[in-house]
């Protein structure tokens, strides 16, 4: 008899690639056929992970059709499992997936917009902390090197594609302009969480490096530097009113020793 | 530092599952509702529904059932989950906390499915040693649930009941009767319900879950599915009213997960589980106190007609079976719908 770990493991890789030959003498189903009871297994989890992924890249699925992200988010299920139970972590891996699945090489926005589908379901998971009003530096204006702590649920990233227009463009289907799929420009994406729902920003080169590099903890000092070599005539002022404004700022810290105090910050991991 | 919450006992009364449609209704409406179930891996990110659950927790006693611990595994316990669902029970401070006997991680993959176990003193060992861990790291006692099946694994030396009431007796835990799951497997896998509830230490019972089912057609007869979809039906609230006959009034919770219906439909069911307790308990029944009473036999044809709502069909099946059986004297009076 084949130990616990060894029968669940027969089974697991059942459920995930189909394939239920060898298991009759495993399992039983009353007077019914072992072998299409085992598929339903197979059927919940390929369809409840398929709603998982739906629910995270509706516009994806919109933009390539129902039926073949199906038929996509079935063979990413085979190949990429969920390692943990938390579903709202799973599809991290599905547009690199999507990027070079079959058919989709060639439509190079669906893997973008998929990109940015990602980034909202991380930042609705985040948390949102109060954000600072703007009177707070002017109480740390006597501050050698003032820092500013941004928002956990902050994303950054450079779509090859336009994204966010494609993504805007679907929020009303019915009115749903297809030119938009037909562009090649980038776009400097910036989104955040707002109690239940997502802000964006569209940002020039110079505005996205600096919330760039302050957002990866880089400090003030070297987060302006970097947007002056985008753009000599950056406005540091106006950026940082800007960053109050749009509530990303939820501290105002002295920098310590260099290395200014940053949370738990993710950005970007691809570019 | 979590926030104090006040502590809120979930009653003997029916409650429903909390899904994220209906998040918005129960705040605006805080409708009346015995209590209220989540699922313990939807709130375990920083999202806006936890700080809306955070807010619901304060009017309503909570039940946290965990979908993905798989106590089943051979693998063992992960212990990055179990320090997630410790976290998530100290912030809500939930009365009741409960998980399913079955597997779903095998090889590192999440199934996302509730495996049946090879019921085997291997794996009874296995699954005690994770119920152990799990409630040393919680400080409480899990309750763990029934499972629905569609295959049995071969090579068992003990029913399900029988592993169940092996962990009860081994671990302290007590048990969440999923009186759909009961009704789905005795179904499919062709064994007594009636049989399988009487083999259950009664007063370990501390939660009962209701469901609907779905009902596939094959070569080799129907398969119930048990996806959540529908209202509770005729024969599963029959049977969950040989249950309260026999083990006395529990917190029930109605279950609603996919094809979602509005929460007044949702909260109506709650109202027919509380009416049934009710009806029960006056009719002097359900005041049972876990020691075993007799069940009758619970057949599909019995319920196979159409009705609007399920219930009223169950209700006019058990009243008369439970008056004239405990109560000659009331045979007279009329069934209460």
């Amino acid at each position: 008899m084949l130990s616990l770990e060894a029968l669940q493991r027969r089974i697991a890789r059942s459920v995930l690639d189909g394939n239920v030959m060898g298991l009759s003498a495993l399992v039983s189903a009353g007077r019914a056929d072992a072998y299409s009871r085992l598929r339903i297994y197979r059927n919940n989890t390929i369809s409840s992970l398929t709603t998982t992924l739906m629910a995270v890249f509706p516009v994806t699925a919109r933009l390539v059709d129902e039926r073949y992200f199906r038929y996509a988010a079935a063979a990413f299920i085979r190949r990429h499992p969920p390692g943990e139970p938390r579903l709202v972590r799973y599809g991290e891996r599905f547009p690199c997936f999507l990027r070079s699945f079959d058919g989709l090489t060639q439509m190079p926005f669906v893997a973008e917009t998929a990109r940015l589908e990602w980034f909202i379901a991380e930042a609705l998971d985040a948390p949102a902390q109060p954000s600072c009003p703007l009177s707070a530096i002017a109480t740390a204006m006597d501050a050698a090197a003032p820092e500013l702590q941004l928002q956990p649920s902050l994303r950054l990233f450079v779509a090859n594609r336009p994204a966010l227009s494609i993504w805007t463009a679907h929020q009303k289907p019915d009115d749903f302009d297809g030119s938009v799929l037909a562009r090649t420009h980038s776009e400097r994406i910036c989104l955040w969480r707002e109690g239940e729902f997502v802000r964006f920003r569209l940002h020039d080169a110079a505005e996205f490096a600096f919330r760039h590099a302050l957002a990866n903890g880089q400090g003030l000092n070297r987060a302006a530097t970097r947007a002056l070599t985008h753009d000599p005539r950056f406005d540091l002022g106006s950026a940082i009113l800007r960053l109050f404004q749009d509530g990303l700022v939820t501290a105002v810290t002295e920098e310590d020793d260099g290395q200014p105090t940053t949370g738990d910050l993710h950005h970007d991991r691809d570019d | 530092m979590p926030r104090q919450f006040h502590p809120l006992p979930i009653p003997a009364a029916a409650g429903i599952g909390l899904r994220a449609p209906h998040i918005g209704d129960m705040l605006k409406w805080r409708p009346a509702a015995g209590w209220l179930e989540v699922h313990a891996e939807n709130y375990m990110g920083d999202g806006s529904a936890v700080a809306a659950l955070e807010t619901l927790r304060q009017s309503y006693p909570l039940s946290v059932h965990g979908v993905g611990l798989s106590l089943g595994s051979a693998d063992g316990i992960d212990r990055d989950h179990l320090a997630r669902l410790v976290r998530l029970c100290d912030r809500l401070q939930p009365d009741l906390v409960s998980e399913h006997l079955a597997w779903s991680v095998a090889d590192g993959a999440f199934l996302n499915d509730l495996l049946p176990l090879r019921y085997d003193d291997e794996a009874l060992a296995l699954v005690v040693r994770n119920i152990d861990q799990v409630q040393s790291a919680l400080g409480r006692p899990l309750l763990i649930e029934n499972l629905s099946a569609y295959v049995a694994l071969e090579g068992a030396s003990m029913s399900e009941a029988e592993f169940l009431a092996q962990l009860v007796s081994r671990t302290g835990c007590g048990l969440l009767l999923d009186v759909n799951n009961v009704y789905v497997s005795a179904h499919n896998l062709g064994f007594d319900a009636n049989g399988f509830i009487a083999g259950l230490p009664g007063a370990a019972v501390g939660e009962i879950h209701l469901a609907g089912h779905a009902a596939n057609d094959t070569d080799f007869g129907p398969v119930l599915i048990d996806d959540h979809g529908s209202r509770v039906p005729p024969a599963v609230w029959t049977l969950y009213a040989r249950v309260i006959e026999r083990i006395g009034r529990r917190p029930t919770l109605i279950e609603w997960d996919s094809d979602l219906p509005s929460l007044d439909v949702l909260l109506g069911e709650a109202m027919w589980a509380d009416l049934m307790m009710g009806a029960l308990a006056r009719d002097g029944a359900g005041s049972a106190s876990g020691a075993g009473g007799q069940l009758g036999p619970v057949t599909t044809d019995q319920c196979a007609a159409p009705v609007r709502l399920p219930v009223l069909k169950a209700f006019h099946l058990v009243r008369p079976a439970a008056s004239l059986a405990n109560y000659p004297e009331r045979r007279n009076r009329r069934a209460v719908a």
